[in-house]
This record gives C-alpha cells, structure tokens and sequence, in this order.
C-alpha cells in the first residue's frame, strides 16, 4: 500500500511510467478509496499504459477486457461449456435427472471470461476493462453491480463477491460518452499529452540512446505539431518512434528541411502529413529569418 | 498541512449542486474520509478528484471554489485589487501596443497593449477593478455585454486586432501567435470568471453562474468545446428517443416474420428452412421537413438543428432540408455529413450568390407554397427555424397558411426571446396562429425540450 501520491508516483516512475503530481494523487485516492479508476483522454496519451505500470507496482496480475461493438455477457462474464455439459449427459444417460440438471449447471461447466475471472481470483489482480467507450451502453449497465459491489449475478449460480478486491481501471477515447451512474461510481482522471518537460523525460527513459539535443528538439517539434488542427495528434508512442527512426537515419538535431519521408511516423493520413509538409516550409523560412 | 472549514465545505457541495454538478453523499462521505485521512494533500486536490467526474466539470469546480472558499477565506482582497488598478493607471499612460495600434488611452487606465503579450497570468485579475466591475454588473446589463465593456476598457479587441495584423503582415511567428491565441483565451476565461463572480456576489444567488451551464446557455455564444457537450447529448437525446416504447406487446427488435419471403426463399433449398426473412420496418412518421433560416443572426442555431435531423434521421421514411433567407434552396444531400462543413460551404456559396442577406419570409413562404408544398405529403411534419425578422417586408400570411393546412403539423422553433417576438419588425405574431406549436429555442436545455415534445 503506497502512503502518498508521490510514493505511488515513484513507484509508477520505476515501472517506466511518468505521471503528473494531479493524475498521481488522484489515482492514489481511487486507490486509497478502493473505488475504480476511469481514465479518460485522447488516443495516445498513456491510459492503458498507465493502468500496465500501476499492475506491475502493485505487483498485481493484470487481466485485461478489451471492449468492442457487440461485446456482451457470454464473452466478457461467463459462458457455459455446452461441449462439456453434452459430454456430461451421453455419460450419465443412466442417472437421476434432477442430479445431472444440478451438476450440469455447476462451476465444474463455467467458462470463466475475463471479469468473472478477476472477481473468482484468489490473489489480487488489477481488472482493466479498456476503451469501454467502444461497447454498447447495455454492457456499460450491466458493470455497474461489479463496479459498486465488487460482485456479479449469474442466475443459475447466484451472486459471486470478490475475495481479494481487484483494482479496477477503466479507459476511454471519448468517442461516446457515460451515463451518470457509471461515471459516479467512479473517480475520474483526465489524461491530456504530457508537458514539454514530461515529454523529453519519458523520451529519454524510453530511449536512453538519443542524444538530449535530438530528443529536446524532437519533443519541441512534436509539441507545436499538436497545436495543428489534424484529424490525428501524434501520440506519446509516435513521438519515441519518431525519434528512434531519426536516430536510426543518424541525424544528430532536427532540421525542418529534411524531415520528408520520416513524417508518416509520427502522423497517420496522408491529409495530416501533407498539411504539416506544408507548414514545414513556412517554419523553415522562420527558422532561417531568426 | 491545510484544514478545511466545515461550513466552507457545506457552502461549496451545496454550490455545485446548485450550478448541476451531481454530488451524491457517498461523494461528500468519501471526501470527509480522505481530508481526515490525508491532511497533507491540499483539499482542493482531494476535493476536485473526488467531486468531478467529467472534464468538462473541471472549469466551472474553478469558479465556485474561488467564490465559495478562496473569497471566503479572503474578503478583504477586492479592496486591495483596487489599490493596485489605481497605482498601473499611472504605470499605462499613453501606451502603445504591438502592430502600432491602440495608442494612448485619453482617459488613463489599464491598456493590454501596452502590456503587449508578456502577460503575468498571476495579475490579469488586476486589471481590471473591482468596483468598476461592480458598477457595470450592477447596472442590470446582460452578462454578455457586461463581458464586452469589460474587454473595451481593457483595450481587448485592440489588442487582438492588432495581433491578426501583425500575423498577417508575417512579423510574428507561428510560435508566438500560439502565445498570443493562449493568452487571449486566459484573458476572456478569467474576465467572464471576474464578471460571474461579481454577479453571484450582487444578487447573492448561484443563478448568474447557472446560467453558464452549457445547457442553458444561448446556442449562439457557446465555445468550441460546449458546441461538442450539446451535440453529444443530442446524439444521447436521440438515442433514447429511438429506445422509446410504443405498443404494450413489445415486437422483436428485427421486425415481424415474412412467411411469404421465407418459403420463396425455402425454394433454394428444396424446402428446408434455413434463414428467416423479416419485413422491413416502415417509419412511423413519413416525412419531415426542415425549413432554416440561415441569415447570419441564424447560423449558429442552424448548425444543431440539422444535427439533431441528422441523429433522426432513422426515424423518418423521408427527410427534406431546406435553407432561405429571400429565396428557397433544397440542402437535403448536403446535411448527413458529420462535421457540417458541406452545409456551411453551401450555406456561404449559395447566400453570396442568390441573396440579399436579409430575411423575407413572405416571400419564401410564397415560394415554397407554389413550387415545392406539391411534392410534400400530407401527413408531414414541418419544422421551421427562423426568428421572424423579416425587415420590415410585407408577410404574406395567405401562404403560410396554404401550406399550414397541406402538412400534418407546423412547429416553429425560435431563438428570439418570447417579448422579442412583437417587435414592429418581427413576424411571429402574424403566423404563430397557423403553427401547432411554437418553442422558443435558445439553449441546449430549450432543444432538449423540443426533442421530447416534438419527435
């Protein structure tokens, strides 16, 4: 158990991950509270990645439910083991029914999916349920009895309450938004891109083989593109490529002049790249000027 | 190490609930256990982490932990920003600002372009007194025209004019016009923060605050980033009307079954069953058109309207969009896009091109009564978005009411304030007896409304 916002901000740093003294004391209340965490920012920014580093300082086994459209209970709660169950029955075609209709329905046929298997554990675990905002708003309903109460409702087998409480993290891109009731069983963190400062730090815990020059002018760099109106920003994880693959092409600082060819690591459309190619040339006649 | 005063505490939950942030008691129980529990984190930290839960929260907590806890705790610091505006009077004579404008202010007083864009965000608050925000707040003046005098005493829009110029002339650059873009946005943030706080302070009510809800907010004056709170609720709105029961025996979500297409199809494979065809649903209500007013005054409003058509659009056999301001031109093809650019493309070609600019509804009730009203169905719903002004031209009642009893019903949907509508020029009065119903619709709250009583 961490005894401050800055011990659980150490620890994240040690794991790799640098979070900022807000995000820090917040997660640590959520902690401290034993409530979820829902984590919500642009693409990019580090929320998965932050609820990863919080596993591995926690020291807690991370399992993880990637959400999607059409996402519902049998594959992110439980399924029975129809094959299984059919088995049971061709063996059995000589005892009591009302025996096998019980023994047919118990744990031995449960198929467990990844939130009964975090709510079953017998140590602890860190359940991150990511991009929940790509499921539909039926199966955000239905987390709400996990969320509150740490327990779920299976109706041939009743009510199953955690025994180790998981910490739960929730992600979010934002693309929908949440009703008020999952959002009040929670504790909100709004992750937005790192400062200019955070930025070169992770850059260099991530790549130790760049020089400071490059990573400093390759943050600056990205810093100024995310001030352009792009479809999409370059995120924490295209700024370390960006910078690897300028190393890589042994380039020592960052000219604006010769960036053609290497900016599709850092933007995906062809519309961001040719709108920045275009920027380029002006920034380069301001660089020259000054 | 901080303590935090209970009935400071109280006045705080009890403010925010009041300005619609969702404050349960397992928050406030939760809050009590960590300000014990932590006295080391500052208490707004735990505060805000524990009493906010969406971003969007974020900026509106600001204003009331000002008024309800850093004012509290300091009252007497409205006399002393008064002392230091006095002292940069006499700092900010005859000032001059970045692309040569705005210079000297014959009256004395605070200049930004003198300060040009090196700006202390500790002292903004500063430049502006606090009894002369008092005297404007008080003069019973609307909130937005107290924001704008506020600005033109500061030399606001001096400022930022000559800024776009100089961005223009290319003497500054794109760094420091995103310096410039930064500090603008912080000087109006804490400008309609100050004026906010002094109308809380004057009519001793959070109603003033309230009132810079997103969602009650007029449409025309909403940020970027409220412009997308309201679509995303109209996209909730619509969602939930779409979830909405009709009949006692609930019908299966695919429609019924189509016995007939189901052995047509068996045929396939000799008679064995293998999919189950469905008839396709027909929408209840078979047409609706939309009838917009896009003259100036009306672009804003116009833009959530046909977004909210456009969430609908499932709901109706057949959708007809049409915009005016003189004359009648069909946008239907141009409305289903999602960033609206294709409607406000047409919106500025079209109106330069074949338009006066000013709204006649007479004659487009004319038109639209001779040319168009024949290919509408009679079991149609018309919504028309307009204010009513109609500059003084004759309104042609005899039209409207032509095409009133043509279609099922006739909402019209204005942004005016209701005592605005009998203004000499504005046509309401004229027409509002051939509409079924007539709804203001100002804010995101008026459209919530509409969505409820009308679709």
């Amino acid at each position: 158990m961490k005894t401050s916002p800055l011990d659980l901000a150490h620890e994240l740093e040690k794991e790799g991950y640098l979070i900022g003294e807000e995000a820090a004391t917040t997660l640590f209340l959520a902690l401290a509270l034993e409530k979820p965490c829902l984590i919500e920012g642009p693409a990019g920014v580090g929320k998965t990645q932050l609820a990863l580093a919080l596993a591995r300082a926690e020291k807690r086994r991370l399992i993880r439910l990637q959400c999607y459209e059409g996402l519902d209970i049998s594959k992110a709660l439980y399924d029975w083991n129809y094959a299984k169950q059919l088995l049971r029955l061709q063996l059995a075609k000589t005892e009591d029914w009302d025996e096998i209709k019980f023994d047919l329905y118990s744990e031995e046929f449960l198929l467990s999916r990844p939130l009964l298997e975090a709510i079953l554990s017998p140590e602890p675990v860190l359940l991150l349920i990511d991009e929940l905002d790509k499921s539909d708003e039926e199966f955000e309903s239905f987390l709400l009895e996990l969320l509150a109460e740490q327990q779920v409702s299976i109706p041939e087998l009743g009510t199953l309450t955690s025994k180790t409480k998981p910490i739960v993290i929730l992600t979010s891109n934002n693309s929908r938004d949440f009703s008020d009731a999952l959002r009040r069983r929670c504790i909100h963190i709004y992750l937005t891109y790192p400062s200019l400062e955070r930025e070169i730090s992770i850059l260099s815990s991530h790549a130790p083989e760049l020089s400071r020059g490059l990573s400093k002018d390759v943050c600056e760099f990205v810093a100024k593109i995310r001030k352009l109106p792009l479809q999409k920003l370059p995120s924490v994880s295209e700024t370390i490529d960006f910078a690897r693959a300028l190393n890589a092409l042994q380039k020592a600082e960052l000219n604006y002049g010769d960036l053609m060819g290497t900016l599709s690591v850092l933007l995906k459309y062809p519309k961001d790249v040719a709108k920045l190619e275009e920027r380029l040339k002006k920034w380069e006649t301001e660089a020259l000027r000054s | 190490m901080e303590t935090m005063d209970g009935w400071v505490f109280i006045r705080l939950v009890h403010a925010l609930r009041q300005v619609s942030l969702p404050i349960s008691s397992q928050d406030i129980l939760d809050a009590q256990t960590c300000l014990v529990r932590y006295p080391d984190i500052p208490c707004k930290q735990i505060l805000k982490s524990l009493l906010i839960h969406r971003p969007q929260d974020a900026g509106i907590f600001e204003t009331v932990w000002k008024i309800a806890v850093e004012n509290a705790e300091s009252p007497e610091m409205n006399d002393s920003l008064d002392a230091t505006y006095k002292k940069n009077i006499e700092e900010n004579r005859d000032s001059q600002g970045i692309g040569g404008q705005g210079a000297g202010r014959g009256s004395g007083g605070i200049s930004l372009t003198a300060i040009g864009d090196i700006l202390d965000h500790c002292h903004i608050s500063k430049l502006i007194p606090f009894s002369r925000l008092e005297e404007l707040a008080s003069s019973g003046a609307e909130y937005e025209e107290v924001v704008k005098t506020v600005l033109a005493d500061i030399d606001y829009y001096t400022w930022i004019n000559s800024f776009d110029l100089a961005y223009q002339r290319g003497t500054l650059s794109e760094d420091e016009w995103y310096t410039h873009q930064n500090n603008r946005a912080f000087i109006l943030r804490e400008i309609q923060q100050q004026v906010v706080m002094i109308q809380v302070k004057l009519e001793n009510s959070w109603k003033p605050l309230v009132q810079q809800h997103w969602l009650f907010k007029a449409l025309s004056s909403l940020s970027e980033e409220e412009k997308e709170l309201v679509k995303t609720s109209i996209r909730k709105w619509a969602r939930k009307l779409a979830l909405r029961p009709g009949s006692r025996w609930k019908s299966y979500n695919k429609g019924t079954i189509d016995i007939g297409r189901i052995v047509q199809q068996s045929v396939q494979w000799e008679g064995v069953l293998f999919h189950l065809c469905y008839r396709r649903k027909v929408p209840r209500a078979p047409e609706l058109v939309v009838l917009c007013d896009v003259s100036n005054s009306m672009a804003s409003f116009v833009e959530f309207l046909i977004h909210l058509v456009t969430c609908l659009r499932a709901r109706f056999r057949k959708i007809r969009v049409f915009f005016f301001i003189d004359s009648v031109w069909d946008v239907s093809e141009f409305v289903w896009d999602d960033d609206l650019s294709g409607v406000k493309q047409e919106i500025k070609s079209w109106g330069h091109k074949a338009s006066s600019g000013f709204s006649d509804y007479g004659a487009v009730f004319k038109e639209l009564a001779e040319n168009i009203l024949r290919e509408v169905s009679s079991r149609a719903i018309l919504i028309i978005l307009g204010d009513g002004k109609n500059n003084y031209r004759p309104a042609q009642p005899e039209y409207f009411a032509q095409i009133s009893e043509k279609v099922r019903k006739v909402f019209w949907l204005n942004p005016l304030e209701v005592m605005e509508w009998s203004e000499p020029d504005n046509v309401m009065k004229v027409y509002q007896n051939n509409c079924s119903k007539v709804y203001r619709c100002r804010t995101a709250s008026d459209l919530q409304r509409i969505v409820k009583d009308v679709f």
